[in-house]
């Protein structure tokens, strides 16, 4: 740095004309210094120094920094050390109780609609319409209520779209958990891109 | 495989928005919560290299941010994004490590790592000693400041977003920068 007492406030970054000096080097970085920032000592000499670290740190930037590929499996070890039941939904059956994991329950529906390649859901919530009693054990399937969330492809038929929702809940509800769902709410909340997705009949790349 | 296989639908996972997968972690998708994981890791193990200076450090300082940042889910609002929120959670448990011990700056892993393509061995073994000589004169900040200077420099945020990263006002962070740069570009001034 080229001159002496470029700073005046400890806690702020005026420069000694006055200019803050964190506007004088985004304009260095930018290349759009105005006609006081050219003519000022102060000022030059912050782009000055801008020029001299601007390719130390575009080599800082290139550095091969990759985190360990034991990362991620340790973090989720840690992770699933940790989950604890969310409490239980009763299952139906006729030789004692069983009863699954409200979790696990909700990410079996998730997953059947995640199959749909233009919806994703965001939340899935399974909740007893009527609680069983303790001795309700070998009584019929308990009816639950699905409330679920969903982003849809922007152009998607949300109609036919929500229906299919429907159709896939119903569906893995008493196929694959036993349950009677009796109501379904479905929210699309959203809209997404999907850049992989090409309408039928649009020309593949060449 | 098609659309619809279990493998696919995982993949499929890895490609949602932020949003949709910090709410189905919240309702206990942790495989929603590892698409979080490996898609911020690199961003997040970078900056912490960076922070504290070598690597096993930086390792175990992104694994407990994570595993924080999905004890306190629950109580994530989505006021921020979250990548803001990751920032506070990673710089702050970096800052803590900083504060409970001595940092130990064994650049000699940074140098043995591979560097950008270049013209020359001479011109590679130049620049390579340029952005070593830059990481040691990081580390020698004061961590407020470093904190700083990384988080604006290598990270490119704006001042509103680390003033909220590191708890400061905006113009507290461009006093920590403005004596960082000159801080930096007088050890730099030999490179010129």
């Amino acid at each position: 740095m080229a001159v002496n007492g470029t700073h005046v406030q400890p806690e702020h970054a005026q420069l000694a004309c006055g200019r803050d000096a964190a506007v004088a080097w985004d304009a260095a970085v930018a290349g759009r210094r105005d006609a006081h920032q050219r003519a000022c000592p102060h000022c030059q000499a912050v782009a000055e120094d801008q020029r001299l670290l601007a390719s130390a740190v575009a080599e800082l930037h290139e550095e091969a920094l990759e985190p360990p590929a034991s990362l991620v499996e340790q973090v989720m070890g840690a992770v699933f050390a940790e989950i604890r039941p969310a409490g239980y939904l009763p299952l139906p059956t006729r030789h004692g109780r069983a009863r699954i994991d409200r979790v696990a329950a909700a990410g079996v529906l998730r997953h059947a609609v995640d199959r749909m390649p233009a919806v994703r859901v965001r939340s899935c919530q399974i909740h007893l319409v009527d609680p069983p009693g303790p001795d309700d054990a070998t009584q019929g399937t308990p009816p639950v209520r699905v409330r679920i969330s969903v982003t849809a492809r922007f152009g998607l038929d949300l109609i036919s779209a929500t229906a299919r929702v429907r159709q896939m809940i119903l569906a893995a509800a008493a196929d694959l958990l036993g349950l009677s769902v009796t109501a379904i709410d479905i929210d699309v909340v959203d809209v997404h891109d999907d850049p992989s997705w090409a309408p039928a009949g649009a020309d593949a790349p060449s | 495989m098609g659309a619809g296989t279990p493998a696919a639908v995982d993949f499929a996972v890895g490609t949602f928005d932020d949003l949709t997968l910090v709410v189905r972690a919240q309702e206990g998708d942790v495989r929603a919560f590892e698409a979080l994981v490996r898609r911020y890791q690199r961003r997040f193990y970078r900056l912490a290299v960076r922070l504290l200076g070598n690597s096993s450090d930086a390792e175990e300082a992104v694994q407990d941010a994570f595993l924080s940042a999905w004890r306190r889910l629950p109580g994530f609002r989505g006021e921020a994004a979250f990548s803001s929120w990751m920032y506070r959670i990673v710089t702050n448990r970096c800052l803590l490590l900083l504060r409970k011990r001595r940092p130990v700056t064994t650049l000699d892993e940074l140098r043995d790592q591979p560097g950008p393509e270049s013209a020359s061995p001479e011109h590679a073994a130049e620049t390579r000693d340029r952005a070593v000589a830059l990481q040691r004169a990081l580390l020698d900040l004061p961590t407020d400041q470093r904190a700083c200077w990384i988080l604006r420099e290598l990270h490119g945020l704006g001042y509103e977003d680390i003033a909220t990263i590191v708890a400061a006002s905006p113009d507290a962070v461009r006093g920590r920068l403005h004596r960082a740069r000159r801080t930096l570009a007088e050890v730099m001034a030999p490179w010129r």
